[in-house]
């Protein structure tokens, strides 16, 4: 067999064949799309144009450009009172994809476990096992906003749990705690010696109180591998530059692997990321303003013309249930594509949890997503009538 | 010969840069009165520069507002000379950006 056992057992994306007719597919609404329809800002873009024009297009060290760094420092300093160290605890990666990757690599051994709450982020689990470890899925539901419970982790403790993984404001479902929720949270990481790898990327995406990053809780920050990025604040998805900042020894560990296997981040995404950094906060501004117009809009439509939609905290997905169609989640997807060539990602893609529900991206203008609504209830009705 | 195509279909508008000679005592007043009270013109300005008012005409077509130039607003006494710049395409009124096809760069799908 060429291929290995690892990689052989890892779940096929189950709805590849899906997303292959998505993407052979003409004139079609996309609502699953999960980057910003905003193109990097022009100040941003400006800065990555300038310095291929100076000619900087070499590698930077292996951690990322000490200027990034600090920033980033500088800027979580200030922004959430979060001090690191840019030497020694902060790592440039090529998006929190990579630093997801690289902070499972340095911390699991063979078979010690991960619990992931779900409806999660398609990589999550795959990650866990690629680096040898073994994912413990933690369904959640609506009743719960889609947030796990500390009674919940505290029931999947078993020998091997080495840490949890936390998406919040999650993809898909947009579900993200108050600082209330992670500081329960936090006592039965605490009480069980817990790795928290905190996957923060749409941190700047939280629109109904103020997000916490879980490395700001009392006596987290050193059991806490903080992750983020530039993609989805910045609309930056194509420049590929995430971060990484967390204790010396894990940093470090993974910054061991990233050079062996990745070097650098690309030098021109880490110049722009400067740029966003030092100028981008108005930009922020607008884009999620933007967002929570298109969010309340979605919530109230989709209530309105049937499926049941809880109100999501942050990021820019709505997570409705399809159960009173009476079809499954890869059913109505397909149904919804071939007859009103509106798409969404089916739930099942984020667990097995999520059958009956959808992701729907309002990364989309609000024309095409009032276009979307209405193509979604002709559907709907004319399934109710027997039509289809 | 490169030729300009103006769907005519749609209203017309028109900037027309406007040289006057004024009259004693009134200055530009009375001859700017007698130009904006044509219903054909939509708003007028007396400006600085090369030229002395900015008058904005609307028409259902190019011949409409042609007309009105010749034989109206250049036949009046004390109108010196005339320049009309019709509008080809808009990009931003009033403060609007006007929409513009875009063009989707992204992928239909993603996770």
């Amino acid at each position: 067999m060429r291929i290995s056992k690892k990689v052989e057992a890892l779940a096929p994306s189950g709805i590849r064949a899906f997303f292959d007719l998505v993407l052979g597919m003409k004139d079609v609404i996309s609502l699953g799309v999960g980057e910003p329809d905003f193109v990097t800002p022009w100040h941003v873009r400006e800065r990555a144009i300038q310095s291929l024009e100076g000619g900087f297009t070499s590698y930077t060290s292996n951690k990322g450009m000490i200027e990034l760094r600090r920033e980033i420092t500088d800027f979580l300093k200030k922004r959430y009172g979060l001090s690191y160290d840019c030497e020694e605890e902060t790592l440039i990666t090529v998006g929190v994809s990579e630093a997801l990757d690289l902070a499972m690599r340095a911390i699991l051994n063979p078979g010690e476990k991960i619990l992931i709450p779900e409806p999660s982020y398609v990589a999550y689990g795959p990650v866990v096992e690629l680096a040898g470890g073994k994912p413990v899925f933690l369904p959640t539901s609506v009743e719960t906003g889609f947030k796990v419970t500390p009674t919940q982790i505290e029931k999947a403790i078993t020998k091997g749990v080495k840490g949890i993984l936390l998406g919040y404001p999650s993809n898909p479902s947009g579900a993200s705690y108050t600082r209330k929720e992670l500081e329960a949270l936090a006592k039965v990481v605490k009480k069980h010696n817990l790795i928290v790898i905190s996957d923060e990327l749409y941190d700047e995406l939280t629109y109904d109180f103020e997000h916490t990053p879980f490395a700001t809780l009392p006596d987290m920050k050193d059991r806490v591998v903080y992750l983020n990025g530039f993609s989805k604040t910045y609309a930056m998805t194509g420049f590929r530059i995430g971060y990484v900042c967390g204790p010396e020894d894990i940093i470090g560990a993974m910054t061991k692997i990233h050079q062996y296997t990745i070097l650098c981040a690309p030098i021109t995404g880490q110049m722009a990321a400067i740029d966003a950094l030092k100028n981008g906060s108005r930009d922020i501004a607008v884009m999620k303003k933007e967002y929570q117009r298109r969010r309340d809009f979605m919530v109230e439509a989709l209530n309105r013309i049937g499926l049941k939609c809880h109100m999501p905290q942050g990021a820019f997905y709505v997570f409705p249930s399809v159960k009173s169609t009476g079809e499954s989640s890869m059913d109505f997807a397909k149904n919804l594509l071939e007859q009103q060539k509106v798409a969404l990602v089916p739930g099942v893609a984020f667990g097995r949890a999520c059958k009956d529900h959808v992701r729907i991206s309002y990364a989309s203008s609000y024309e095409n997503l009032e276009e979307a609504i209405d193509r979604i209830q002709t559907y709907l009705k004319k399934r109710k009538g027997g039509l289809s | 010969m490169r030729k300009t195509i103006v769907n005519t279909t749609a209203a017309v508008r028109a900037l027309i840069e406007v040289s006057i000679t004024p009259q004693q005592d009134v200055g530009f007043d009375n001859i700017a009165q007698r130009i904006y009270d044509f219903p054909e013109v939509k708003s007028c300005y007396l400006v600085s520069g090369r030229y002395d008012l900015l008058v904005i005409v609307e028409g259902n077509d190019i011949q409409m507002v042609a007309d009105f130039v010749a034989a109206k607003l250049s036949s009046m006494p004390n109108v010196r000379q005339t320049a009309t710049h019709f509008l080809l395409k808009k990009y931003k009124e009033e403060g609007q950006i006007l929409k513009q096809p875009k063009s989707e760069k992204r992928q239909n799908i993603s996770y």
